[in-house]
């Protein structure tokens, strides 16, 4: 009888550890099989970039050389290089660049840091969201229309560079708002209480923080219009006109690196016995510019926030002693 | 309550409630924080404490829905009157956080950031104002040699210091610290309080605490406030010498807080 309540506790108790035993060995499992699966989708992707820069390479190595590089192409004669065209891809980036990012990043900090929220900003955010997964072509025919027939600035790098500085203005707004909204509201607090005007604040306090992610949303769209094809082709045409190359003059027409390739490969040039080898040429050239580019910004994002937070200055007074 | 004129410095609050949207978070306040003294502001959380201090420099502003009713002023000055400069109210009153929150820069420029805004002085003149300021907030000795450091690489009791350097290089006129040791260690928040009791020489300090033996120790002033049962809008229970109010208070809750008894 005294014994009795202890053993219905204890018999309890068995029964209860067996339960905690059981499940934490399912989490155990659980836990092991997760972590397998998440590694691999990481491997997988790791995998999936290296095949791409492996493929192209392979295929497109062998059609490198300066003279390949520099020389202009040709419809006729194989030995054909792709200097214009890769001039002309350089151009159309810096050029839709230079268009998209004030206005971009303009409005990615009047969405963070100035909008109240309500009917309005839901609009602009519900627009922003709904144009970037707009098609590309949409945006080349809508270019077409716009800036050749009503601007009639006719196929050249202008109605190219701003049809694509409006494909890519969504994206980059939502990134760059993304990164503004990540700055902790205490920087922004500790400078308003230190007397700073809402500029001030933005400028000094919020945006050093931002700037990676800012430049993260530049390498993407940069990248976008590297590769873009379809607005190009219906905005800057196919042609480099053989007067023209190297030309800045941004009413010329214009025929990128990628819409190269889609000639080669697509349209297909009759007669041109190295259409395919010069095609292959061309999207290794492209594929190791986007690899540079994105390196270029690594590195310079890196020293730029090392900058920022003060590491790597040379000390003015008292020498570089390490506290 | 010392009832001698104000001064230019002398921060005053009449009549005021403080409203989110609808809700009144804090009602009724007549404070006055005078210059060279201390003022503990003390309560239980939610009392609306943080939400005082911080209408003051009118950093709630950016709170949606924040508004306020009744008057505070600084001097003769209408703090929420429609003309009034907000950023050279928030000049004159510098406030220091809960969370040590210095920019990431190095530890110079965190200083320099407010100097910098007004009149850039030179060079030369600004290292000057900086060391002024490092050396107030009894921080010039351990960080003379790392200037171009960054400030993340202080730890958190240094970093905090920093924050009150920042802000007291200006030259405010009143300093508003929103518990500024609820997350330091405690020989930190000694250091931190030692450098309250220096500075209240040269600026109104007004100091939002959770620690009573903080607000013992460091303030001449003491204010108790409580949220009210029925509308749960904070008020204020007590003022009086911290003295007083610590051995001798008059309102039984009070009585209760102080003594650990509730909070």
């Amino acid at each position: 009888m005294y014994n009795e309540p202890r053993e219905a506790r204890v018999t309890r108790d068995v029964v209860w550890e067996r339960r905690i035993i059981a499940a934490r060995r399912r989490a155990a499992l659980v836990d092991r099989a997760m972590t397998g699966l998440l590694a691999l989708a990481a491997l997988g992707l790791a995998l999936v970039l290296s095949a791409i820069i492996f493929i192209i390479l392979r295929a497109g190595l062998p059609a490198l050389s300066w003279s390949f590089l520099t020389s202009a192409s040709s419809i006729t004669d194989p030995g054909g290089g792709i200097g214009p065209q890769i001039f002309v891809s350089i151009y159309v980036l810096v050029l839709s660049l230079l268009i998209a990012t004030p206005v971009g990043v303009g409005a990615a900090i009047y969405l963070a840091e100035y909008a109240r929220p309500g009917p309005a900003t839901n609009a602009i955010r519900f627009s922003t969201e709904a144009l970037a997964s707009v098609p590309s072509v949409v945006f080349g025919v809508f270019g077409a229309i716009i800036f050749l027939t009503t601007m009639s600035l006719g196929f050249s790098v202008l109605s190219g560079s701003l049809t694509l500085a409006l494909l890519n203005l969504p994206l980059m707004v939502r990134i760059a708002e993304d990164a503004i909204r990540s700055v902790p509201v205490a920087y922004r607090e500790a400078s308003l209480a230190l007397g700073a005007s809402r500029w001030e604040t933005i400028r000094k306090a919020v945006l050093p923080s931002a700037l990676p992610g800012i430049i993260t949303a530049l390498v993407l769209t940069g990248g976008r219009i590297l590769g873009e094809t379809a607005p190009l082709i219906l905005t800057t045409g196919t042609t480099i006109s053989p007067n023209a190359r190297y030309s800045l003059n941004p009413l010329q027409t214009g025929e990128t690196l990628a819409v190269h390739i889609w000639v080669l490969k697509i349209v297909g040039v009759p007669g041109l016995k190295d259409a395919q080898l010069v095609a292959d040429g061309s999207a290794a050239v492209l594929l190791l510019i986007v690899l540079l580019i994105n390196l270029a910004m690594a590195f310079f994002t890196t020293r730029l926030t090392r900058r920022l937070r003060g590491v790597g200055r040379a000390p003015r007074a008292g020498g570089s002693k390490k506290g | 309550m010392d009832t001698s004129a104000p001064t230019p410095t002398t921060m005053t609050i009449r009549a005021a409630s403080l409203y989110y949207g609808i809700f009144r978070a804090v009602k009724e306040i007549n404070l006055c924080f005078r210059p060279n003294v201390v003022t503990a502001i003390i309560g239980p959380s939610g009392c609306g404490k943080s939400t005082l201090l911080r209408s003051l420099n009118r950093i709630n502003d950016r709170v949606a829905g924040f508004r306020v009713e009744g008057t505070i002023s600084l001097g003769d000055t209408d703090v929420y009157a429609p003309g009034t400069d907000v950023v050279d109210l928030r000049r004159r009153v510098g406030m220091v956080f809960q969370r040590p929150n210095p920019f990431p820069m190095s530890i110079f420029d965190n200083v320099a950031f407010g100097l910098t805004l007004y009149a850039p002085p030179t060079r030369a003149a600004l290292a000057a104002l900086v060391e002024d300021a490092l050396r107030a907030s009894a921080l010039w000795g351990e960080v003379k040699d790392k200037l171009r450091r960054p400030a993340s690489e202080l730890s958190g009791g240094q970093q905090q210091r920093l924050c009150i350097a920042r802000a007291i290089a200006t030259r405010p006129d009143v300093l508003l610290m929103d518990e500024p040791c609820s997350a330091l260690d405690p020989i930190s928040t000694l250091k931190v309080e030692e450098l309250i009791a220096e500075l209240k020489c040269s600026y109104t300090v007004v100091i939002v605490t959770h620690n009573m033996q903080q607000a013992a120790r460091a303030s001449d002033i003491t204010v108790m406030m409580n949220m009210d049962a029925v509308d749960r809008a904070g008020h204020v229970i007590e003022v009086g010498d911290t003295d007083t109010i610590f051995t001798n208070p008059k309102h039984p809750q009070t009585e209760a807080y102080v003594s650990g008894r509730f909070g």
